[in-house]
């Protein structure tokens, strides 16, 4: 098991992020986390990432506590987190200097990809920010990547651009969590999907199965959700 | 090392501007002691140390500004970027407290080399070994005393602040350390006053009281001064070194247990 949250609940100063969470996450699968603003998406990624500890309950990943196996798995944040001055090489430089599984050949083959432009990120739309962000998470070589809301606020072409370099860059023994609220697009991409509501999980499912029932993850979506 | 490194050069990324902008205001003080035109050949020395003891002051509130924009980072998202990196805490506050420090000790050796010149205006050449205690001894031995700590408060309180967010329960905690701020350094200041001057004193400037006296300078001397100079008290430079690496210490372990 690659990961897994054994009733664990969140909490904050006045709410509850996730309540009484039990989660496997298997090596190799593209796990789509979704659910409606404020269903715990952003927090269950973020105590996978070790971002958060839980209030209780417990979560490991890779076979530990997530903040001691930081090194081993990325985190893509919904903040645009990059510094203004950061350019695509000051980025490689960055990274290639943190993480000894940073390969460089497959970042310049996703900024080339990704249509990324060689300038600042502030002189950059956030289209192309959330490419270059994309890029530098992708070029690891880790386990599990942990992706929230990679598609947020980004233009149509560039989503789909991100969403074909995940088809192309994942490999079977890495895991991907993805959030995102763009269901739609992102549907062909997901092996299993977890719908949180209220910080629980409303329903664990096979997205193929789903597809043999002859219904689609959007139309669970609203099934569930609504 | 490899983590160190690139963490190091993450910080001259960030505050380059300001190092610059810090450094090149030296000129500006430079140029404000040629400013100095009194006829009074001792007044217009008095006035140039003053104005390099200004320029030493404000030099250590630019250089805790440079380092205490942490606060950005944590809005901004890029310190959830840094928490997950492979560093530990300690060595993030390390390159922190390093880059400013490295930065503090080029101002105030050249600080130390404007008090030079202002003597040799005054017309006062010492020798050598008075030339390296106003160039090296006193820059560093300011930077050990006064500077570092300050540096590394500034590092503890951003850390903390970042942690915490100062918000909610944590208000009390982050209220209470910044008002005890002066209450601190106020019984640090009585402690270190207490427990001066046990251990053998320091002789520093000698060289330049003599040639004041020498040239019959009219200048106020306070009590510590002597014909052997100033004699300069080892205690508060090792309290307040240690001080400062208990402060970065508890920094980084802050920063090992924060949430992003």
């Amino acid at each position: 098991m690659l990961a897994q949250l054994r009733g664990v609940t969140k909490r904050y100063v006045k709410t509850e992020g996730v309540r009484d969470l039990t989660l496997d996450i298997e090596e190799g699968q593209v796990l789509g986390v979704l659910g409606l603003n404020g269903s715990g998406k952003t927090t269950l990624l973020k105590l996978l990432a070790g971002l958060l500890f839980p209030t209780t309950g417990e979560v490991a990943v890779l076979g530990g506590p997530p903040r001691k196996n930081r090194s081993r798995l990325v985190f893509l944040g919904e903040t645009d987190e990059l510094y203004s001055w950061m350019t695509p090489t000051a980025g490689e430089r960055f990274a290639a200097g943190l993480y000894e599984d940073f390969r460089p050949e497959r970042y310049h083959e996703l900024l080339d990809f990704l249509e990324v432009p060689r300038r600042k990120t502030k002189a950059m739309s956030r289209g192309e920010r959330g490419r270059l962000r994309l890029a530098l998470a992708l070029s690891r070589d880790v386990k599990l990547y942990l992706l929230d809301e990679p598609l947020a606020g980004i233009d149509l072409l560039s989503r789909e651009r991100i969403l074909t370099s995940l088809v192309r860059e994942w490999h079977t023994d890495a895991t991907i969590v993805l959030s995102t609220h763009e269901v739609a697009e992102a549907e062909g991409l997901f092996e299993r999907v977890v719908f949180l509501r209220d910080g629980r999980v409303a329903l664990d499912a096979r997205a193929e199965g789903l597809r043999e029932e002859g219904r689609s993850v959007v139309e669970t979506f609203r099934e569930v959700l609504a | 090392m490899r983590g160190f490194k690139t963490l190091l050069w993450l910080e001259y990324r960030r505050s380059r501007v300001w190092a610059a902008a810090f450094l090149g205001s030296l000129a500006f003080w430079f140029w404000g002691l040629n400013q100095v035109t009194v006829r009074d050949f001792a007044e217009r020395a008095g006035i140039r140390v003053a104005i390099v003891g200004v320029a030493a002051a404000v030099g250590l509130v630019v250089l805790c500004f440079m380092i205490g924009r942490l606060r950005g980072e944590t809005r901004h998202g890029q310190y959830q970027v840094l928490l997950l990196t492979p560093p530990s805490g300690y060595v993030h506050v390390l390159a922190r407290a390093v880059f400013a420090l490295a930065a503090g000790i080029v101002y105030y050796v050249i600080l130390g080399g404007l008090l030079w010149w202002v003597a040799a205006r005054a017309g006062i050449h010492p020798d050598a070994g008075s030339v390296l205690q106003l160039l090296l001894a006193g820059p560093f031995y300011g930077i050990g005393s006064v500077v570092l700590p300050f540096l590394s408060w500034t590092v503890l309180l951003m850390v903390f602040s970042s942690a915490f967010r100062l918000s909610g329960p944590s208000w009390i905690p982050g209220i209470v350390m910044v008002a005890g701020t002066p209450f601190l350094f106020r019984w640090i200041s009585e402690g270190i006053v207490n427990v001066s001057y046990r251990l053998p004193a320091w002789s520093m400037f000698g060289g330049f009281t003599r040639l004041i006296e020498a040239a019959e300078m009219d200048i106020e001397t306070e009590v510590v001064i002597t014909s052997q100079g100033a004699l300069v008290p080892q205690e508060p430079l090792w309290i307040m070194l240690a001080l400062s690496v208990v402060m970065l210490a508890i920094a980084g372990r802050i920063w090992q247990e924060v949430e992003g």
